[in-house]
């Protein structure tokens, strides 16, 4: 005997297991995107600067404006404290649960990479990772956002042993992806000019003291040391050199380190530093967009200094709002990435003009920079890193 | 009556992947891993006093080595991966136990503590076999013709391993075994002087926590499908204390429910972004204080649930 | 490895020693004591420093002022946390009281990001970090300084412990509790002097290594190496904590030095794992070695 109930039940059950008309995250009103993200844990500053203050802000203004064709564009963040494992929880929460249209900006190697599988399986675009290891590239859903270490690393060793023709380079590197991947392209770079590391030094996240390191840095009597380290470390790196008096080296940061933020921790040792940066000077550059940046962070969020990591997210948001403006109103997965691939000679008023293809990258610049007066001052325009 | 409790429990549990969103699927797979990694760690700390503050180690080894027979050797059926992965973790058990025999209290957390780094260390150094800082992809497990390609059907064979283990667990507490164990932790010197051998059964505790721990780490690795040093950092370690302890010390249902509480709360907070360890530890810090022994304590002071041990 | 480099090297690692001691001796106290864990020492410090720092940038005031509001915030920070909530649970065992402190280190934590963001900032130095040169030696006037004023507080809590009517009732209550209460000391005042002065001394140190790891609210971490120190050196004893700690900095420095890079980060746990094998009770230990 059949009940109504169980009828209802069966009913239901069919129902659900409809393959969905509409696209997830998309409603007439809205677009739904999110990470899963560092608010505790090591990274928690960058973290929360890149969606809160950053994607988050360049949201507010398009929403203000009436949003991308006609729809509001909502964000959802989860932690993951930097645990791959919580990542992956997070990631599929948000796909299975929250239904997003696209992921956006989820940061670190190992939480962005414990995601890869999942996230080509299921074809939800992951849109521009703040990472810098190249393990992210080739994959059909996701598009690079912060540049790569190996160009990073060619731009560098183009500038230094090309222009400059400097030969003895060392390097003092974090023991995690980021660090190994740099460590890794400098020593291919080297080898196109014949050269090779004579020292590298590596620094555990979280340490409290370098000074063996460094020591051992100095015994090899290298003409520039790399620092691929995180701002913490990197000042210490800047302060021990201090202590010791070496001053016969050049201290050059890669990108990611590349901020004011590791300056003004290393106070009045970070004297003659170099580096390479990715971003124009968040508060001091004249450059349409970044003026717009700051004008927008001092509108809704007047407290938060300005700086390369929620410009990083704002970017982020930019080059999203542009694919799928676009795409046009019948915004899909594939319409969205179909439509970045196809962005060429794109003016964001803050990096030179984008160009998108097949290849996923949006990033690839990057200038050389000079401390002067404890902030970063461009040395050259953008270089090449093709 | 408890005939009806368990009957509902498994109804629940076989049911559950028809009723619940895939997501909480996958939930429930974690939480069914991090319970038998609760009962084996109860078993070393709540048994036998030798609290441990290195299980993320064990679960790294389980883990790694579960991944690495996936990968080369994928004719393996899994439960032959589990268990060979489970056994490398007793023997490394058995390696950390046997000096350890020395060590009590505070000595004993802190070299398990070390221990943990240690492990961590190692893989990263064992790149060619772990891929260190890279990672490493876990493909999906085999069982013949099947792969367990699904969040589902990794379910029910977590769940089936976690049955087995309870099961098992709850045998061993019963026997002379189980009894001894819970002498040795109730008084050394009384055990001892009932013939109990302190050092055998001390051993067994790590050996055993240790296989338990390390098939967990194989179904995690299976479950979350990517390893990375990152993952067995010693907040982990603290976690499965915070379980056993929340959940009760030396109780088998307490570390289950220890384990699915833990989970699920930090799970639900995720959202909360920098409020989510604030939150989480003021909820540790109030049920500790308002369920002192943990939630089995709480539970066995309820007379309708005493009855049902 | 000059020999200059090399003196440099073991100084700085004495440093770090010096502060890895003063969080030891911290905990031990509180260990001693009470008999629990305080996994929350790292973060009580790291708040305190904060604290000091705000003084510092609301009032403008010079960096000695920091020092007092930070040791001042510190021990209303110890005596609030060890009434209301480690004296309510007086019931449990000392393992929940260990869960209880891991809540509250997590919870410090996160209301130290939300107060002041998880972002890190410079902290001034009573030291400077211009290297002193003489002779065939070099140090750094900042390494120099923290091992000076750690020692200094050390001998001032060896003054305490011995000659002081709190410090005997310290140390009777760390031998025998109920003996302590028989003979008329209260147990209670000790518990609270015991979180106080621990917090005390963890806020010197926070105002100490600050300038060298820089403020954030991850700074707390330092505390396990803390740990480490305290069982590496005998844990329950004072000494064992001071030696235990300069062993623990100097060995974290010698290894990058002359090991390869893959065991080099391993070491300090290696040697403790061995030297609690040799010596259970750890290089001074007291406790008796466990016959099994």
């Amino acid at each position: 005997m059949i009940s109504r109930a169980s009828l209802l039940l069966l009913l239901a059950v069919t129902l659900s297991a409809l393959p969905a008309a509409a696209q997830p995250g998309v409603s007439d009103t809205e677009i739904v995107i999110g990470s899963s993200n560092s608010f505790s844990g090591p990274l928690a500053f960058t973290g929360e600067q890149i969606t809160k203050f950053g994607v988050d802000l360049y949201f507010r203004v398009v929403n203000d404006a009436g949003g991308i064709h006609g729809r509001k564009v909502r964000t959802v963040y989860y932690d993951d404290g930097y645990r791959p494992q919580d990542a992956v929880a997070n990631t599929k929460k948000l796909v299975e649960q929250d239904k997003v249209f696209a992921i956006i900006i989820p940061q670190g190697s190992p939480p962005v990479v414990a995601t890869l599988e999942y996230i080509e399986e299921n074809k939800v675009p992951l849109l521009f990772p703040y990472q810098s290891s190249p393990v992210t590239r080739g994959k059909r859903y996701v598009l690079q956002g912060m540049t790569l270490s190996d160009r990073s690393s060619k731009m560098m060793i183009d500038y230094l042993a090309g222009q400059r023709k400097l030969k003895k380079f060392a390097a003092l590197y974090q023991d995690d992806e980021y660090g190994k991947s740099f460590l890794t392209a400098f020593e291919k770079d080297l080898a196109r000019f014949g050269l090779k590391l004579v020292a590298a030094e590596s620094v555990k996240r979280g340490v409290a003291d370098v000074s063996a390191q460094v020591a051992k840095l100095q015994a090899a009597k290298p003409e520039v040391t790399f620092l691929v380290l995180v701002p913490g470390p990197g000042a210490q790196a800047l302060k021990e050199r201090q202590k010791i008096g070496w001053t016969d080296t050049l201290m050059v940061s890669t990108g990611p380190l590349t901020d004011e933020r590791y300056l003004s921790l290393a106070a009045e040792a970070a004297e003659g530093v170099e580096g390479l940066s990715l971003w124009p000077d968040p508060v001091t550059s004249d450059l349409p967009g970044v003026k717009l940046y700051r004008e927008h962070m001092q509108r809704y969020f007047p407290k938060n200094e300005p700086n390369r990591y929620s410009i990083a997210g704002y970017f982020a948001g930019m080059l999203f709002a542009e694919g799928a403006k676009r795409a046009g109103r019948n915004l899909t997965r594939e319409s969205l990435i179909a439509s970045l691939e196809s962005v060429k000679g794109f003016e964001s008023g803050i990096l030179p003009p984008i160009t998108i293809g097949p290849d996923h990258e949006t990033q690839k610049q990057g200038f050389w920079v000079r401390v002067e007066k404890g902030r970063f001052k461009q040395l050259t325009d953008w270089l090449k890193s093709e | 009556m408890r005939h009806a409790a368990l009957a509902t429990g498994a109804a629940v549990v076989v049911g559950w992947p028809w009723a619940a969103p895939p997501y909480f699927v996958f939930l429930a797979s974690l939480i069914a891993i991090n319970a038998i990694v609760a009962i084996g760690l109860n078993l070393l700390s709540g048994y036998t006093n030798q609290l441990s503050f290195g299980h993320a180690g064990f679960l790294a080894i389980g883990a790694y080595a579960a991944a690495i027979l996936t990968i080369r050797a994928p004719a393996l059926p899994v439960p032959a991966s589990l268990l060979l992965a489970g056994l490398a973790t007793a023997a490394v058990g058995l390696a950390l136990g046997v000096p350890c025999l020395r060590l009590e209290g505070l000595y004993l957390a802190m070299a398990t503590l070390a221990f943990g780094f240690v492990v961590v260390e190692a893989i990263l150094n064992l790149e060619w076999l772990t891929r260190g800082n890279d990672g490493l992809h876990v493909p999906a497990a085999r069982l013949g013709p099947w792969a367990f390609a699904t969040d589902t059907a990794r379910y029910y064979l977590v769940v089936a391993v976690a049955a087995l283990l309870i099961v098992a667990a709850v045998n061993i507490s019963r026997t002379r075994t189980g009894r001894a164990l819970l002498a040795v932790r109730e008084s050394e010197i009384a055990a001892q002087a009932s013939g109990v051998n302190l050092a055998a059964y001390r051993t067994l505790a790590f050996v055993v926590s240790a296989f338990y721990t390390g098939v967990a780490g194989g179904l995690f690795a299976l479950v979350v499908g990517f390893l990375s040093p990152d993952s067995f950092d010693v907040f982990l370690s603290v976690d499965f204390v915070a379980m056993i302890i929340v959940g009760g010390l030396g109780s088998i249902l307490g570390s289950v429910v220890g384990a699915a509480v833990i989970t699920a709360l930090n799970d639900s907070l995720a959202g909360f972004q920098n409020y989510r360890p604030l939150i989480f530890g003021a909820i540790l810090v109030t049920s500790m204080l308002f369920m002192p022994g943990g939630i089995a304590s709480a539970l066995r002071k309820i007379p309708s649930i005493r009855r049902l041990r | 490895m000059t020999s200059t480099a090399l003196v440099h090297v073991v100084v700085s690692g004495l440093a770090t020693g010096s502060i890895y001691a003063l969080m030891a001796i911290s905990l031990v106290i509180i260990y001693n004591a009470t008999r629990t864990l305080n996994f929350a020492q790292g973060e009580m410090l790291m708040v305190s420093t904060f604290v000091g720092w705000t003084a510092l940038q609301v009032l403008d005031a010079p960096l000695v002022v920091a020092l007092l509001v930070a040791v001042a915030a510190a021990a209303l920070l110890g005596f609030i946390l060890e009434r209301v909530v480690i004296r309510h649970a007086i019931s449990a065992t000392h393992f929940d009281v260990l869960i209880i402190t891991l809540g509250l280190s997590l919870m410090l934590r996160s209301a130290a990001g939300v107060t002041w963001t998880h972002d890190e900032f410079p902290f001034p130095s009573f030291f400077s970090n211009r290297p002193l040169v003489v002779g065939p030696i070099r140090v750094a006037p900042v390494s120099l300084g923290i091992i000076g004023a750690s020692l200094a507080l050390m001998l001032a809590l060896g003054a305490l412990f011995r000659w002081t009517r709190l410090g005997r009732a310290m140390r009777a209550v760390a031998q025998n509790q109920r003996a302590a209460r028989l003979m008329g000391i209260s147990v209670e005042r000790v518990y609270s002097s015991s979180w106080v002065i621990a917090s005390v001394v963890g806020a010197v140190a926070g105002v100490l290594i600050a300038p060298v790891i820089f403020l954030s609210s991850k700074m707390g971490l330092v505390a396990i190496n803390g740990f480490t120190a305290a069982v590496l050196g005998g844990f329950g004893s004072m000494p064992g904590a001071v030696v235990g700690g300069m062993l623990l900095g100097v060995l974290e420095n010698l290894a990058p030095l002359y090991l390869p890079a893959s065991i080099k980060h391993s070491v300090p746990f290696l040697v403790m794992i061995s030297i609690l094998i040799v010596r259970p009770g750890g290089v001074l230990g007291r406790v008796a070695r466990r016959k099994v």
